[in-house]
């Protein structure tokens, strides 16, 4: 028979497991920009204030313009807990408050990566976030260094 | 400068604005609304309250330019069909380098926190009704001209807003006499969620001025001379994941020839805690006086204790309920029930 102290050890490393087996389940998230304006790499302090509207222009001038996967997809909710530490439902708060302020302009949100994708090769300025597995690397730009975070 | 300088220059501002809007990429336009509904229990007496409805559009015009409108539709007794529409806000806005931008139109008067945050927007209101300093007619609310801002500056996101526009009294299209209001205020954001902030407010009141809400938010006396005021304002804002606390203070001094000057404050704090997620409870106190000598304002001192919760269904709905004391000097003792479910569409 087990005692109580072995029963709330098994305890407690079954939940450490089941919370590192949900942190491996998040997708690894990666940058990609257009190649007016974005730079060539970032650090992920320069990410969080680009993502959360605090800057309006690059450093050539050109403006920002985020893209984002829409917050009900899996990656959607991936980068709100990654990039801003908050929930999906958190995150269009967020957003349509900061908006409705008038300090900054709404990001654009999409359902899928090819179109995000689309989007962000097309409009100068533009930076999103995707799914590292499914991108090409060499579009990705590095954030402190490294393609995924 | 003569006749044909100023065409010249007229044409060259005209092609310069032609242009800009040549270029302009007429993309990311958003309608969005809010409306809240409310049911209060007071003095024996229960009423259903329909709230207002706040459409808001934005749309970026060119890469520099963009547009915000707020528009209101409230009821209203003294109208034909029982109901108004005001302009809330038209804010045309210019950013002409980095973080820094030129406002013009019709703004609300970034002189505290909750006025440059929240506007009409019932769904992000803390609690159910805005602070009792917005109803004494000390808050300027909106102030029709022009502004320099800067945000997220620096380290500590610095942000500045400096304003002149048609003063109290004045309508939107016309201001009732010579004097502009001068609106200085700053803020930063020294760590995620924090914000402290202060400004200053100056204008010079014609008398006959009435009070709308135009500009003020609750009744003033009529002057029958001319007033001087200055708003002294601070407000601290912590919006964080579990803990929120907003607290705004003004001090409002007026003053005339004859009179001489008055000193009058108001304040009030707001705490909440988040649990289990979707629920927060919370408190405010509010609190004004004003001087012995005060002929602008109604010399309404009062006290309040609040206490409510929020149940937060999601980012577009939110259900408030809330118990209030109220000590008036006009009024007298009041005690009221609310409870508020405000949307954003």
């Amino acid at each position: 028979m087990m005692n109580g102290a072995n029963k709330i050890f098994l305890l407690v490393v079954f939940i450490a497991c089941f919370n590192s087996i949900e942190s491996i389940a998040q997708d690894a998230l990666g940058v990609i920009g257009n190649a007016k304006g974005v730079p060539a790499s970032l650090t992920f302090v320069e990410l969080k204030n680009v993502m959360k509207g605090e800057k309006q222009r690059w450093k050539d001038g050109t403006k920002i313009v985020i893209a984002l996967m829409k917050t009900n997809t899996p990656i959607g909710q991936t980068s709100a807990k990654k990039i801003y530490n908050m929930s999906g439902d958190e995150l269009n708060r967020f957003w349509l408050a900061l908006v409705f302020q008038g300090k900054t302009s709404a990001p654009t949100f999409f359902n899928s990566m090819s179109e995000l994708e689309a989007f962000v090769a097309q409009t100068p300025g533009a930076i999103g976030i995707v799914k590292k597995e499914n991108t090409n690397e060499g579009k990705l730009i590095p954030v402190d260094g490294k393609k995924e975070f | 400068m003569n006749y044909f300088k100023k065409v010249f220059w007229g044409i060259f501002i005209a092609i310069c604005i032609i242009q800009n809007l040549a270029k302009a990429q007429v993309h990311n336009t958003q309608i969005r609304g809010f409306v809240d509904v409310i049911a209060a229990y007071q003095q024996e007496k229960s009423s259903f309250i329909l709230g207002e409805q706040d459409l808001f559009i934005t749309s970026d015009l060119s890469d520099r330019l963009s547009f915000l409108g707020e528009s209101v539709f409230k009821y209203s007794a003294p109208s034909p069909t029982l109901f108004d529409v005001s302009i809330e806000r038209i804010v045309l806005k210019y950013n002409y380098s980095g973080n820094h931008n030129i406002l013009i139109g019709k703004h609300h008067t970034p002189i505290n926190y909750w006025n440059d945050t929240y506007h009409h927007g019932r769904v992000f209101f803390p609690t159910i009704y805005r602070p009792l300093m917005f109803s004494t007619g000390i808050i300027p609310l909106h102030t029709t001209g022009l502004s320099l801002q800067g945000l997220n500056l620096g380290k500590y996101r610095f942000g500045y807003d400096i304003m002149i526009g048609n003063g109290l009294g004045s309508s939107d299209v016309v201001d009732n006499n010579i004097f502009k209001s001068l609106t200085a205020a700053f803020h930063f954001k020294p760590i995620d969620g924090l914000r402290v902030g202060a400004s200053y407010y100056r204008d010079i009141i014609s008398s006959s001025t009435l009070a709308t809400h135009q500009h003020h938010g609750g009744a003033v006396n009529n002057l029958s001379r001319t007033l001087q005021q200055e708003l002294l304002s601070g407000s601290i804002a912590y919006f964080k994941s579990k803990w929120e606390f907003l607290s705004e203070a003004t001090m409002a001094f007026n003053h005339t020839d004859s009179t001489g000057s008055s000193q009058n404050s108001v304040v009030y704090a707001y705490a909440g805690y988040r649990i289990k997620d979707k629920f927060i409870p919370y408190v405010r106190f509010d609190w004004s006086e004003y001087g012995n000598n005060e002929i602008y304002f109604k010399k309404d001192n009062t006290t309040s204790y609040l206490v409510g919760l929020r149940y937060q269904i999601n980012y577009l709905a939110v259900v408030k309920f809330e118990y209030e004391h109220v000590r008036s000097n006009l009024t007298g003792l009041v005690d009221k029930y609310t409870a508020q479910f405000a949307i954003g569409f």
